[in-house]
């Protein structure tokens, strides 16, 4: 599912891809960790999604973890509106957990499946990693070098979530409401 | 080449030619930097895919050398032939202001026996711009501005069955950044002792779905001296001016883009060469429903010159080509794909009393037809296969067959084997089979429409690899076996018209290495060195009669070092330095030059740079016959709004 550059080398090299071997993991999940607390301030959930008007916002990371402590560094601190941002960590699914927003790893992509599965309708922004086949109301995906994401605005819509047009404008494709 | 106005002889040898530095890697951004970056600006920041992907380092089981975005701005360079100094898997010189000769993997030609650099295919963002006249690029005739470039992938290697005929010895895509990358304006302005530039660029959006560039530029380079030390009277100015635009919406991703130029460039004691062109592209791509997506690309390229004593063409290109891909099973990673491109030209017949050229015919119209298909098969977690074959209808030769298998084995984590066995043709072209050349009112050499397409069989393997943390690797080792190739034959008896023939075979064997370090977060190096062995020689029976100088006057080896350091948060310095070795025949000696540039940031809006090109001489030669290289400086101001 992923778009790709449109220029017509590019698209050879879809099924060819010319990288070079200078894999950085490190960088990759450290662009990744700066996004998460990013989207959140464009992101509007429903009040039922929070205990309290001082509930923090949770991002809650499903499985191994791939950030390093990055995710921790890069929300550390930082707010959205009134609410503070914390991270979590669960071990395995736990549709308990007060979660707004869920990052699902590549690890394993039947827990990502179900976990999708189980947060369809349900006010929980659902983002997959790069490399999944499965997609949540945001999938990261490498674009030429350079992490972009997706959105699923018709997911988003399905939870009670509104996302910004901000965002959406940031996207690399916008799935759009009202669209099968 | 035949429109580049001067250089008509007879005679054996010449070229010469060069390499090129430095490998050189991406980004300077380190992981804990990227936390400050806004979110429209993460979008920027540029990683590598293989770690996530391993299928993508496995496909790319080819000598591919990636050029950044980062790379291009950071070498200072200002033409496309100086970025493509950064991949140490070509060879370019300099023969004047304007002029380059650029090959992968050997066979740059030789301007006496017009011989071209043939076997490198060129494309920018698709578009072709290897020119079917008489096979080669006017580089003079391309630009990208550094700004807009993305990355420019250079693959050592036939890429045939992707890319089609002319792909013998590599392939390089220019491939420009989309336009929601270059939002805002931006001014620069640049001055030098040889070369001065302005250019002007605005990106902005009319909504979230639809982004767009444009822009244009102006550039002035000064003469240099011949060999002989005095003025070549080569100054040159190109303005040119283009777009981009892209639509984004749910399943699809539309692209237009253009560009138009037009240019005059010095000749000694005659009047000015003249260059003018414009192109037009579209793409798009569908993305289905299962998973599988549809591409369309179509583009339209006006390109004409005219040289002294009215000689001159108009070449107009027409391509479409249709691209799906789609996963057949678990097992099959499918694409395949059709095209149709028309060339048509007229030629204007350059006549004086001491040399002539004709072509008969002057004007043509020439239909090239292929279709592709190419399949990636996981063998194991670790290992996988790439078949593929292109059939292209040649106007001239009819059925060429392009097939390839690559095969790749993540032996670990990082570190990949790689082997190939591909086959490429060059194919012919007016200049092979129209032409005529007079001396005087005797007919000298004449093209021979039985001209077969020069071939290769190339066998490959290569490394690719990741030592450390720090420490990036790349081998590749090749042995091309080359039949058909171009020389030239007499007639027998009345020796003249001499004809163009495919008497000449044999093969080339060569190593590239690059790889990168890193021993700090400020600073890196990169450092390419490749040789290559020619073991060229002409069919039983063949007059021999230029040699086997004719194929190309290729170094032996080359070896680049590049150091890029931040020094502070607002100022990096880069350093590229290059070793280029003797060229055989004719002969012209080794050489190393040094190219640097420091860069200051001095507000969100406002940026300078010094560079300094070739700086260990005062001029330099790069290629025998051409002019002298000389070294030179440039400031350059940025200002965005």
């Amino acid at each position: 599912m992923r778009l790709r550059l449109l220029a017509a080398a590019a698209a050879l090299s879809c099924v060819a891809p010319l990288v070079p071997a200078r894999a950085d993991a490190s960088l990759e999940y450290a662009v990744k960790a700066a996004y998460l607390p990013k989207f959140i301030p464009f992101i509007t959930w429903p009040d039922s999604a929070f205990a309290s008007p001082a509930t923090p916002v949770t991002i809650c990371v499903l499985g191994d973890d791939p950030f390093g402590g990055k995710l921790e560094q890069a929300a550390g601190g930082t707010k959205s509106g009134e609410r503070a941002i914390v991270v979590r960590r669960l071990a395995e699914p736990d549709p308990s957990a007060s979660c707004q927003l869920i990052f699902l790893g590549a690890g394993d992509p039947a827990v990502a499946q179900g976990t999708l599965d189980a947060m369809k309708g349900r006010p929980v922004v659902t983002v997959t990693d790069s490399g999944l086949k499965a997609h949540g109301v945001i999938s990261f995906l490498i674009d030429a070098n350079h992490v972009r994401f997706d959105i699923d605005d018709a997911a988003a819509a399905q939870g009670g979530l509104v996302i910004s047009s901000k965002l959406l404008s940031l996207a690399h494709a916008v799935k759009q409401r009202g669209q099968p | 080449m035949p429109f580049r106005g001067i250089r008509w002889g007879l005679g054996l040898l010449l070229a010469a030619n060069l390499l090129p530095p430095g490998a050189r890697a991406q980004q300077v951004a380190s992981a804990d930097d990227v936390q400050e970056l806004s979110i429209e600006q993460l979008a920027n920041v540029e990683i590598t895919s293989v770690s996530k992907a391993p299928q993508s380092l496995s496909a790319a089981a080819a000598a591919a050398y990636v050029i950044s975005h980062d790379d291009v701005i950071r070498s200072g360079a200002t033409s496309i032939p100086e970025m493509l100094r950064l991949a140490p898997n070509l060879e370019v010189m300099q023969s004047s202001p304007s002029a380059y000769q650029i090959a992968a993997r050997g066979f740059n030609g030789s301007s006496s026996a017009q011989n071209f650099p043939n076997k490198l295919l060129v494309l920018i963002d698709g578009r072709s711009v290897y020119t079917p006249l008489f096979s080669g690029v006017y580089w003079d005739m391309q630009d990208v501005l550094p700004e807009d470039v993305e990355r420019i992938e250079v693959v050592s290697g036939p890429g045939g069955t992707l890319w089609g005929a002319n792909a013998v010895n590599g392939v390089v895509n220019i491939i420009t950044r989309k336009a929601s990358d270059t939002q805002g304006g931006v001014a620069m302005l640049g001055a030098g002792d040889s070369y001065s530039s302005a250019a002007l660029q605005y990106g902005g959006s009319f909504d979230s779905n639809l982004d767009y560039r444009f822009y244009v530029k102006d550039f002035y380079q000064r003469s240099f001296n011949s060999a002989a030390g005095t003025t070549a009277h080569d100054a040159w100015s190109k303005p040119q001016g283009g777009f981009r635009v892209d639509w984004t919406v749910a399943q699809d991703l539309v692209t237009l883009q253009g560009d138009v130029y037009g240019g005059a460039e010095g000749q000694l004691n005659t009047p000015n060469q003249t260059i003018a062109g414009a192109n037009l592209t579209g793409h798009w791509q569908h993305r289905l429903d299962d998973d599988s997506s549809l591409q369309l690309l179509a583009y339209y390229d006006q390109a004409q010159r005219n040289v002294l004593n009215g000689g001159g063409f108009i070449l107009n290109t027409y391509d479409v080509e249709l691209q799906h891909n789609f996963a057949l099973g678990s097992w099959n990673n499918i694409v395949w794909g059709a095209g149709d491109r028309i060339y048509d030209y007229a030629i204007t017949d350059r006549v004086a009393p001491d040399t002539s050229l004709l072509w008969r015919p002057g004007h043509r119209v020439l239909n090239l037809a292929d279709v592709f298909a190419q399949d990636q098969i996981p063998l194991s977690d670790s290992l996988q296969l790439t078949v593929g074959l292109k059939v292209e209808n040649d106007p001239y030769s009819g059925i060429s067959p392009m097939p390839s298998g690559r095969l790749s084995w993540q032996v670990a984590k990082d570190h990949m084997l790689w082997a190939a066995i591909s086959r490429a043709v060059r194919a012919p072209t007016p200049f092979d089979t129209d032409v005529v050349e007079k001396l005087g009112t005797v007919s000298f050499l004449a093209g021979d429409i039985n001209f077969l397409p020069e071939q290769v069989t190339a066998y490959e393997l290569g490394y690719r690899g990741r030592i450390s943390d720090s420490v990036t690797l790349s081998i590749s080792a090749f042995e091309n076996v080359y039949d058909d190739l171009k020389d030239i034959e007499p007639t027998p008896v009345t020796f003249t018209p001499l004809r163009w023939a495919n008497t000449m075979q044999g093969n080339v064997h060569g190593v590239e290495i690059w790889g990168s370090y890193k021993p700090t977060d400020w600073w890196r190096l990169d450092a390419g060195f490749n040789i290559q062995h020619m073991d060229l020689s002409f069919a039983p029976g063949a007059s021999k009669l230029l040699g086997i100088a004719q194929a190309g006057d290729d170094p032996h080896h080359q070896a680049s070092l590049r150091s890029s350091m931040n020094i502070w948060d607002d100022i990096n310095f880069d350093a590229d330095f290059r070793y280029v070795g003797a060229l055989p025949d004719p002969k012209l000696p080794e050489y190393v030059e040094l190219n640097a540039r420091l860069g200051w940031r001095a507000s969100d809006t406002l940026s300078f740079s010094l560079s300094g090109f070739n700086l260990l001489h005062s001029q330099h030669l790069e290629y025998v016959g051409g002019d002298q290289i000389r070294r030179s400086v440039y400031l350059e101001t940025r200002l965005r709004f």
